[in-house]
């Protein structure tokens, strides 16, 4: 097979992926009823702000001859002023994000990662924002086009066990939004965030996780490893190890908590059990908390 | 092999591979389990934990179990168990096998013979001669190889009697003869017979003497006689035992000629009694065709009782010539000859042309001179047909001039004139005894009594054929009985009175005799051998030592006295014997024949008849093993997870739990929509009308019938509730007084049940409206695509001739007075049952007595309901006619309906009004 007709197929088959994430995210992003937010002052935009009486500077273009033609003033129509901001959206693409417990039959942690990013990413469009990934691939950019774009760049899978964050060309005073299991190194994800913080970067941490990871309901005599195989742990007994495994866990958790209060962001948890409603919820109160 | 506790180990040392189980169990209880591997995220919060104890898990008790058992079934099974194992057989030498070889063991014959021939095969093993004795047909003894034995044994059957005097003492001979010793194996029938004692002690001198025998009892059927009107059955058996009850089968042919059981008893041993009896009433008729009795279950000659004359009554007519003296019964002409034929015969009575259609099997006539050209005719014609009349002499026929020149064809010889008297008052000689019988007669070998006289008779006229027709004479050579064949048939002439007139031959047992001989009447017993002397009985049919009948094919006669009492053998083989008319049957038991048991003495071991096969047990444990051990494989996955069927299964369960439930709701459903439809339809009165499946002409049906039902309300006493249409094949027709019915071209034709509803309901006084609705241009022809419609629907209909609606039909003055009945359309063609063609007016009547009930049709083509048809607002939904002629139309349609409804509310009720002026007249007086 030729690379070109290979790498069609493997398009095709991409492509094939899209509609249903993209379908999902807009049904989810249906849920949500937004409107541009207005910066409550007179400036650039499509809502009528006040009428003003026309001043010395003011081009004869500017004056509304509908209000003006009242009087003998002439005024000038004001819009309010609106303004864009830039989100980038930070997806777990790694290995271990395609981890779902099989007993439960729930969707796998990146499927719902995917899901609430481009949810929110279609939120924010619609919002009238800028939306791009971080990193260099993707710069934050408006239009349903983007949309396409960021569904596209969330159906590839990342090779590595524990993707770090990607922290490299953070515009200053946007907005960001991180979602992963953050079971990874924390050393990278302290490294991001105060390198964002630096730029005055704020932004929201949502952590999702399997059911299974946060009970740990295993038995007997267990090799453990990693989904991409990189890390692997046998045990003879691995009820035993439940608790000191649950410790650890809420341990990261504090720590990550407490990284997000220091550099301002917010911090979440979604279970893959729980509704994807909810979570995206909370992920655009708190972005939209954020920008107005 | 080694036997431990009745099962043989082929390789027993490998039971001791079963010690090594308690140490397997230790190493299995010590090796962890397979580790389970897991793809987990939270791994790299697992890193550097260490385990507490380095014990892991142990594999639970019940599985070690499992393992256990399977491993112990291999050891068990590798080691060769065998149940029931062959002892072997001790012994060398020559081996003679005795059998009985009796009617008694053909029941277990075959069991016999498969454990005569595995010992034959292992007499051949050891390589021992064997001579093989039949005591039943005993041969000289032949010591040859058992495999010449063994090609032989389907030869060997056994015989339908038990050995006789004469075998036993050929046997004797035959063991004598034999040289050296040798070991016996008996196999006995279980009964015993003379002479067996010397034979066990012949054997028993020669060598090592082991009998094989059936431990149960052996049953026989003695030959079943008729007593007090029941066929009486007694079956025997040789050890009184327990309680026991035996089914006995009456077999025979059918009318059609096939073999079948007609009719069954039960008999029941009591405890301890060797003998059961029981009475099987049958029919004559049945009785007839009954040809043998058999105790079900059985298989031998002396479990089977065969039938012969005994059970068969013949049909006796009697007529005599002279019945016009009453109360004389001692000198009636068929007095004697009732007392001799009751017991055993079943006597017919009545005029002979009502006799002759039952064909009977004898007629006697007693002093009948004459008889029409018609009786004679029919009646020669049933002797030929196979037919026997019996006539008797008497005044009448010696003063009559039947047979006087030329001899009548149903008179055996011509008779002289008058007759004579001898020994009488008025004459000389001495009244005349019977001459011996001769030896072609049928009475030959009749005992005749000295004190039977003759003292008159009809006189034979001599001919050239006289001397062959004479059966019997009288002591001066006259003949007293004389025959003539007919055809099949033939007629017997007894020259004397059939009372005590002329002779004492009918006082005498002498006279019964000679019925008997002439298959008058039949013996109720067995006949002794006294009965049978002089007579000779050729073998029709001959059963063998299993029962089974064959045909005699060239076997010689025997004289009748052998048959009654000579014991069955060789010579005398039990079966259907034949002498003349008459049958006979030897039975291999007689009734008061027993069975005794046969006894051994204490020297000699007795065996039963059962092999119990060698059942090798390796392959069932190997078998069970391999099931323990998959349950092993199952059990390990579920233990560690890895089955993957559990969700799935109870998703199923849980799917089927629901669907359930949901069906059963559906099917109440179902049965509550029906009862909400009877409630509906019969809580009031509702019109209804058949669902054609054109929704328009359906609505306007539903319309129409609404409107009427409001005309009903308002204008009369009949209050409907809303109408309904009605699935025929689905409803209930039964609740309403009548069906309006639309024809549409296009409808379907009901089902055939549908018909059958719809002709249940027209019986049952339903009355059907078909309406065309096409004004009826086609005058109910075939031009019309209605009217075709109409005649296809309605041919599988149940229904009367029909007429155009006559002026004076109760339609048209049942509430309103009508002449015309008009709908959208005003043809006064409408249909109904005929009148009946005897209905006439009555002068001064208004109208005719016309039929009773309701027309179960009504046929017209004026569009009714169209006419009828209001919206839910009571507006009329369909125009009719213009104008105000037009609205008086409708009001007549109105009416007409309303006729209808009462017609078949209230049926002739108005049509019973004719009557009233004559009611009121005879009431005024």
């Amino acid at each position: 097979m030729k690379p070109a007709t290979a790498l069609r197929e493997r398009a095709e088959a991409e492509a094939g992926r899209l509609p249903a994430l993209l379908a999902r995210a807009d049904q989810l992003a249906g849920t949500v009823l937004l409107g541009d937010h207005g910066r409550r002052r007179a400036g650039l935009g499509d809502d009528f702000w006040q009428y003003r009486p026309a001043q010395m500077g003011d081009s004869k273009r500017m004056i509304d001859h509908r209000r003006s033609a009242r009087g003998d003033q002439q005024f000038v129509r004001e819009r309010e002023w609106q303004i864009a901001q830039s989100v980038m959206l930070w997806i777990d693409q790694g290995a271990s994000m395609r981890f779902c417990s099989e007993e439960a039959r729930l969707p796998s942690k990146i499927e719902r990662a995917r899901l609430l990013g481009l949810a929110v990413a279609i939120l924010l469009v619609r919002g009238g924002e800028r939306v791009g990934l971080t990193g260099t691939t993707l710069p934050p950019r408006r239009g349903n086009a983007q949309i396409l774009r960021l569904a596209q760049s969330f159906s590839v899978d990342a090779p590595q066990d524990y993707a770090p964050p990607e922290h490299r060309a953070m515009i200053p005073h946007a907005r960001a939004v991180f979602i992963s299991d953050f079971l990874g190194d924390l050393a990278e994800v302290r490294l991001a965030l105060t390198k964002a913080a630096d730029r005055g970067v704020r932004g929201v941490v949502l952590q999702v996780l399997d059911p299974s990871e946060e009970q740990f309901p295993f038995r007997g005599r267990t090799i453990f490893e990693s989904v991409g195989g990189t890390l692997r742990h046998e045990t003879l007994k691995a009820n035993e190890l439940r608790e000191r495994y649950l410790t650890r866990l809420a341990e990261r958790r504090d720590e990550l908590m407490t990284l997000c209060r220091a550099t301002g962001w917010q911090f979440g948890l979604h279970h893959t059990g729980e509704s994807a409603q909810q979570a995206l919820l909370w992920l655009y109160r708190a972005l939209d908390g954020g920008t107005s | 092999m080694t036997v431990l506790g009745g099962i043989g180990f082929a390789s027993p040392w490998l039971l001791l591979a079963l010690l090594a189980l308690p140490v397997l169990w230790l190493i299995l209880r010590a090796v962890p389990p397979a580790p389970i591997r897991r793809r987990f995220p939270g791994v790299a919060l697992l890193l550097g934990l260490k385990d507490d104890e380095s014990v892991s898990d142990r594999t639970p008790w019940w599985l070690l179990l499992l393992r256990m058992l399977a491993v112990a079934a291999v050891i068990l099974g590798l080691a060769g168990p065998v149940l029931n194992p062959n002892r072997a057989q001790e012994g060398s030498g020559p081996l003679l096998i005795v059998l009985d070889a009796s009617w008694a063991g053909a029941t277990h014959w075959s069991d016999k013979m498969e454990l005569i021939e595995s010992q034959l095969t292992e007499a051949g093993r050891a390589g021992r001669p064997v001579a093989v004795l039949r005591l039943t047909a005993p041969e000289p003894l032949q010591f040859q190889a058992a495999d010449v034995w063994r090609n032989r044994l389907p030869g060997l059957l056994p015989a339908p009697w038990a050995p006789t005097t004469a075998q036993v003492d050929q046997a004797l001979a035959q063991i004598g003869a034999a040289e050296g010793g040798f070991d016996t194996h008996w196999f006995g029938d279980a009964l015993d017979y003379p002479g067996r004692d010397q034979l066990i002690a012949a054997l028993d001198g020669r060598g090592a003497l082991s009998a094989y025998q059936l431990s149960g009892a052996v049953l026989g059927l003695a030959p079943a006689t008729f007593e007090e009107g029941a066929i009486q059955l007694v079956a025997k058996r040789s050890q009184p035992g327990p309680a026991r009850e035996i089914t006995i089968l009456a077999q025979g042919r059918d009318p059609g000629g096939n073999p079948r059981v007609l009719a069954q008893a039960t008999a029941q041993f009591a405890a301890g009694e060797t003998e059961a009896g029981t009475a099987l009433s049958l029919p004559s008729e049945l009785r007839a065709r009954v040809t043998r009795f058999e105790i079900l279950g059985q298989r031998s000659a002396g479990a089977l009782a065969l039938t012969d004359d005994g059970l068969r009554r013949r049909e006796v007519a009697l007529i005599a010539g002279r019945d016009d003296r009453e109360g004389l019964e001692l000198l009636s002409p068929l007095h004697y000859l009732e007392q001799a034929l009751i017991p055993t015969a079943d006597l017919l009575d009545g005029a002979l042309m009502d006799i002759l259609p039952a064909n009977p099997d004898v007629i006697i006539m007693a002093d009948v001179a004459t008889l029409s050209a018609g009786e004679q005719e029919a009646l020669g014609e049933w002797i030929e047909a196979g037919g026997m009349l019996l006539r008797f002499a008497g005044p009448r026929l010696a003063a009559s001039d039947v047979s006087r020149q030329d001899e009548a064809p149903l008179m055996p010889v011509r008779l002289r004139a008058g007759g004579r008297s001898v020994g009488g008052a008025m004459s000389w000689g001495e009244p005349k005894a019977l001459a011996a019988f001769p030896e072609n007669s049928p009475f030959h070998g009749l005992r005749i009594p000295s004190d039977v006289t003759v003292s008159a008779q009809v006189m034979a006229q001599p001919d050239p054929t006289l001397a062959d027709r004479v059966i019997a004479a009288l002591s001066d050579g006259t003949p007293l009985v004389t025959r003539k064949m007919l055809g099949q048939g033939q007629v017997v002439l007894f020259h004397v009175t059939a009372n005590a007139e002329w002779s004492t031959l009918p006082l005498s047992g002498l006279f019964v005799e000679m019925l008997e001989r002439l298959a008058v009447s039949s013996a109720a017993k067995a006949p002794s051998a006294a009965d049978l002397d002089g007579t000779t009985w050729t073998p029709l049919q001959v059963m063998d030592g299993f029962g089974v009948l064959s045909d005699a094919g060239t076997l010689p006669g025997v004289d009748g006295p052998a048959l009654a009492e000579a014991p069955v053998g060789p010579e005398l083989r039990p079966g259907l014997y034949r002498s003349g008319d008459r049958r006979l049957a030897r039975n291999v038991l007689s009734a008061d024949s027993a069975l005794t048991p046969a006894a051994w003495p204490d020297s000699v071991p007795v065996a039963g008849l059962t092999v119990e096969a060698e059942m090798p047990l390796g392959g069932l444990l190997l078998s069970l093993s391999i099931l323990l051990l998959l349950a092993d494989v199952i059990a390990s996955l579920a233990l560690s997870g890895r089955l993957g069927l559990a969700r799935p299964t109870t998703a199923a369960l849980l799917a089927l739990a629901l669907v359930l439930p949901g069906a059963e709701r559906a099917a109440a459903q179902d049965s509550d929509a029906a009862g909400d439809f009877a409630l509906a339809a019969t809580s009031e009165l509702v019109l209804a009308h058949v669902l054609t499946g054109d929704s328009r002409v359906d609505d306007i049906a539903l319309a129409g019938l609404r409107g009427l039902s409001d005309t009903l309300y308002f204008r009369t006493s009949v209050e409907p509730a809303v109408p309904m249409g009605i699935d025929l094949e689905r409803d209930e027709l039964a609740f309403f007084p009548m069906l309006y019915w639309p024809i549409t071209p296009a409808q379907p034709t009901p089902s055939a049940e549908a018909y059958a509803k719809l002709n249940t309901y027209l019986r049952s006084g339903g009355m059907i409206v078909f309406d065309t609705r096409d004004a009826d241009i086609a005058r109910f022809g075939a031009a019309s695509p209605n009217g075709r419609k109409l005649q296809d629907l309605a041919a599988p209909l149940d229904i009367p001739p029909l007429e155009p609606i006559p002026g004076d039909h109760v339609l048209t003055r049942t509430f309103y007075l009508l002449q015309d009945f008009p709908g959208r359309n005003t043809s006064r063609e409408v249909w109904v049952e005929a009148a009946p063609p005897d209905a006439e007016q009555i002068e001064g009547m208004p109208f005719r007595n016309l039929n009773d009930g309701v027309t179960p049709v009504v046929v017209g083509g004026n569009d009714w309901a169209g006419a009828w048809a209001v919206d839910e607002n009571g507006r009329a939904l369909l125009p009719v006619g213009s104008g105000f002629s037009g609205e008086r139309q409708r009001e007549l349609a109105y009416r007409f309906g309303v006729n209808l409804v009462m017609h078949v509310l209230t049926g002739n009720y108005k049509s019973d009004q004719v009557h009233v002026p004559a009611l009121l007249d005879r009431l005024g007086q």
